[in-house]
């Protein structure tokens, strides 16, 4: 059977020791610095620290913006692969959060006539961030576990959409502003203290379904509403990925390793690629559970069950 | 005046001041402009439809001359959805008065409805709810009263009370209205216009403004458009708004055969919101696409483009997003106690939104907070918090919602707003909070994107649930309270109704309330409103002073602007 590399844009979320650890080939995105510089998107906290880059961040929102890779790029990795005679598997961020499927998309034609014999499937993830990079990471488990090309982006498709978010945002207004949440009637207020239970809905635009009054109300929330939307909690890896809340990370994991016992539990800071769109204050899980009802209805019911003491 | 007949001169003072009663409006119909795109600019297109054919019509006591010149001009000038239909409409009136030198009541009847008509026809997939709508059943409807109508000016009024009607019921017949909370701006525009046009025969002249001449070369709308809202991240799928006159031509290199019908089938397969009209050899098209190379190529099999416009929609679509999440629109926001009411009063929003809440707040910081929270009716009271029964029903009607949430915000305006509650007719849930922290946790914990709304009156009441407050201010007198004695012009701390904390210093007396406060060690945000004057240069070593002490606990400052209490603050 053919070899083949899995792929994904820089969405993905996964640091360098990550990428070699599951065999993930990154296509880096652009990132727009508030001096006018044009850097490829970093995996490894090497130049600037996490605390810097979000503190900068906050003080300047609008200074900082992200851009896919274009058509030409994607060629380019396409090719680095094909000449080593693999075929590929590529995940690519939310169609409904950016074009970057439709750039894939537009360079696997270009690839046809040049390499008529590779392979190429692009998967619209639906998802974009850590709940992308934990899509790749069961990608790649399912090829170590010895599946072809079709049967691991076979299984992806079917199970994409089962990857839910749960957890809070302090501030919304970052991913109202880049056009990743739902309804943006987003309050550009301050809550105080208020966390805002942001989810994915269908296409991975991310959901106010509830809120909690301070962070004790909110673990309290979201441990209800993880035991109702997970499935198979021990045999998964869960990712707890957070801007600049290392603490409440730390809670948190404890709180689900203690109540669901999963395989693995994995805290994860977010790299600028995402965290530009996502600002500082996401503190969320990221896990396979049940699959997410259109318009979050199921969802909204279970957290407000959730809320009822 | 009864005017029986009028010619083209008395046409083109009536259709000056329909421009200017046009431009009147020209700010508030681009804001309302949501269909088919939200390209805000049905104002500024009908100006320049209007405009252009004004200016460029000769003047002709013939009234079918001057209707000829003015529609003419109008067709080939048009701008956009609304302007295109618009001189659909002057084409249709021009086309019924033929040979007619002077119209009376009932032949404008007719040029009417002509007008409706052969604006029907000219739109590919007319849509009710817009223009044609309120342009339709405004005569529709009037003409079944011409028994009564001896004039000029009694057809016009008429005309206008329909048409006024139907534009009310626009958001019925177009969800996207609704949604927005507008009625259609083309059908507005429409009635500003022939509202002019009977103010003239009764004698009002609008007062005129400068622009009344073609448009400035860069057909571009009033204000810049801001590129930075459509970019590599940004998704194509409004699609570009392309306009364009193509001048059919006789040299043998191009199609002689060009139909109309076939030409609109055509088009009719590669865009939306198609408008097609035919002047002799030249033919004005405007249509949504995503594939205008498809169009252009297909154009220029019959003959060359004179103009051409293409603009990206998506742009402006996002523009308009970003401009909605700036400013809460329309402003209806203010009513004002104790205070000189605004100049302008807001009007009474034109559809019922399904929900709405009212606030009472003292301090221009903290209308803006509760503005910037969703929550668009703050009555801005006096220092004594003595809004009555009455300013809440006023905003209650000024909200018109389905259903009405008052955060009182004071103790003493729990019951005038519980009375208009009852008084009111609308359905109207009093949350009682008696401070304004206990406001702001209440507005805060709402859910905006649900559409439950008795969740999101729940969330509002467990917000307000557990907020302590404590009011921080200057003592004007010398006082005993039980064991505290709290003397003139030191500080003292009211918690729960009652002075428990005086002191000369500020960061002493607000450390000492907080150790009064109930449960202060497991409590987790607390959040400073500072008043008129309060002194900012404290809140650094407020900060600090609170870390000391209660390490897990977030502080937050606001502006809150507030007369008596240098310093509101809400804890949980």
């Amino acid at each position: 059977m053919k070899k083949f590399t899995i792929m994904a844009d820089a969405t993905c979320d996964l640091g360098e020791e990550l990428q070699n650890e599951y065999g993930i080939t990154v296509v880096p995105t652009h990132i727009m610095l508030p001096d006018g510089r044009d850097i490829p998107s970093f995996h490894k906290w090497e130049e600037i620290s996490r605390d810097e880059f979000y503190n900068k961040l906050r003080a300047n929102p609008d200074g900082y913006a992200t851009s896919p890779p274009n058509v030409a790029e994607f060629v380019a990795a396409f090719k680095k692969i094909a000449d080593q005679g693999e075929d590929i598997l590529l995940l690519t961020i939310s169609t409904g959060i950016s074009g970057t499927y439709d750039f894939a998309t537009q360079a696997k034609k270009e690839m046809a006539e040049e390499y008529p014999d590779t392979k190429i499937r692009i998967i619209d993830s639906l998802r974009f961030g850590p709940a992308l990079g934990l899509l790749v990471m069961y990608a790649a488990q399912k090829r170590d576990e010895g599946l072809g090309l079709d049967d691991v982006a076979d299984y992806i498709e079917n199970n994409k959409n089962r990857i839910h978010q749960a957890g809070w945002l302090d501030d919304l207004s970052f991913v109202a502003k880049k056009g990743r949440m739902t309804h943006a009637k987003a309050f550009f207020g301050s809550l105080a203290g208020i966390k805002p239970i942001g989810e994915f809905d269908y296409n991975g635009l991310t959901t106010v379904i509830g809120k909690a009054k301070g962070a004790k109300a909110a673990y309290e929330l979201l441990m209800k509403y993880i035991e109702k939307t997970i499935r198979d909690p021990q045999e998964q890896v869960i990712v707890v990925a957070h801007t600049n809340r290392p603490e409440q990370a730390e809670i948190y994991s404890r709180m689900i390793e203690e109540k669901f016992h999963p395989k693995a539990i994995m805290i994860r800071e977010v790299f600028p690629m995402c965290g530009i769109s996502i600002g500082p204050g996401l503190m969320a899980a990221y896990y396979a559970g049940n699959p997410i009802s259109q318009g979050l209805v199921e969802e909204r019911a279970i957290l407000e069950a959730c809320q009822q003491k | 005046m009864n005017t029986r007949k009028i010619n083209g001169v008395r046409f083109e003072e009536m259709v000056r001041n329909g421009l200017h009663s046009l431009q009147a409006v020209e700010k508030e119909l681009n804001s309302m402009n949501v269909f088919p795109v939200a390209d805000g600019d049905t104002g500024t297109n009908m100006v320049t439809t209007l405009g252009n054919a004004i200016s460029g019509a000769r003047t002709n006591e013939n009234l079918s001359e001057y209707l000829h010149s003015l529609s003419s001009g109008m067709l080939l000038g048009a701008r956009g959805n609304s302007g295109v239909i618009l001189s659909q409409i002057f084409k249709g009136i021009s086309l019924e008065l033929t040979r007619k030198a002077v119209a009376n009541h009932v032949e404008l009847r007719n040029a009417f409805i002509r007008g409706y008509r052969v604006a029907y026809e000219s739109v590919i997939h007319p849509v009710e709810g817009t223009i044609l709508t309120v342009a339709r059943e405004g005569i529709d409807r009037t003409s079944k009263e011409m028994r009564n109508i001896r004039d000029i000016e009694s057809l016009l009024a008429c005309y206008l009370s329909h048409m006024e009607k139907t534009l009310q019921e626009t958001p019925e017949m177009l969800p996207v209205l609704k949604e927005m909370g507008v009625v259609d701006s083309g059908g507005k525009g429409y009635i500003a216009i022939v509202q002019g046009m009977l103010d003239c025969l009764n004698g009002t002249v609008h007062e005129t403004r400068e622009t009344e001449t073609a448009l400035p070369a860069g057909n571009a709308p009033t204000g810049v458009t801001d590129l930075s809202n459509f970019n590599e991240t940004s998704v194509f799928e409004e699609g570009y708004c392309m306009e364009f006159i193509l001048q059919l031509l006789r040299h043998p290199e191009y199609d002689q055969q060009f139909s109309q019908a076939d030409f609109i089938r055509s088009l009719n397969e590669k865009g939306e919101s198609l408008v097609v009209v035919q002047s002799e050899s030249r033919v004005k098209v405007h249509v949504h696409t995503k594939k205008p190379a498809e169009i252009i190529s297909y154009a220029q099999k019959y003959g060359e483009f004179l103009t051409f416009k293409l603009e990206n929609m998506q742009l402006q679509h996002n523009e308009y997003l970003q401009k909605q999440e700036e400013q809460p629109q329309p402003d209806n926001s203010t009513a004002e106690t104790f205070v000189t009411p605004e100049a302008d009063e807001p009007d009474v929003p034109a559809i019922r939104m399904p929900f709405a809440v009212i606030a009472a707040v003292n301090g221009k910081g903290n209308k803006k907070i509760f503005n910037d929270l969703g929550c668009k009716y703050v009555i801005e009271c006096g220092n004594t918090m003595n809004a009555s029964a009455s300013d809440f029903l006023d905003m209650i009607r000024k909200a018109n919602a389905e259903q009405t949430v008052i955060l009182p915000g004071n103790g003493n305006l729990i019951l005038a707003a519980r009375q208009a509650a009852d008084l009111s007719k609308a359905k109207v849930t009093v949350i009682p909070t008696k401070t304004i922290p206990e406001s702001y946790f209440a507005l805060a914990m709402d859910i905006p994107d649900s559409e439950d709304i008795g969740r999101r009156i729940e969330q509002m009441h467990e917000g307000m649930k557990g907020i302590d407050t404590l009011l921080v201010t200057v003592s004007a007198r010398s006082f005993r309270h039980q064991e505290l004695t709290i003397n003139a012009h030191e500080w003292v701390a009211i918690y729960r109704g009652e002075p428990v904390a005086a002191s000369a210093e500020p960061i002493e007396v607000i450390s000492q309330a907080l150790e009064q406060t109930e449960g202060i060690e497991d409590k987790e945000s607390c959040i400073f409103f500072r008043g008129a004057r309060g002194n900012e240069l404290l809140q650094d070593a407020i900060e600090t002073e609170i870390r000391k002490k209660y390490p897990l606990m977030d502080v937050t400052f606001m502006e809150g602007g507030q007369g008596v209490y240098d310093w509101m603050i809400g804890i949980f």
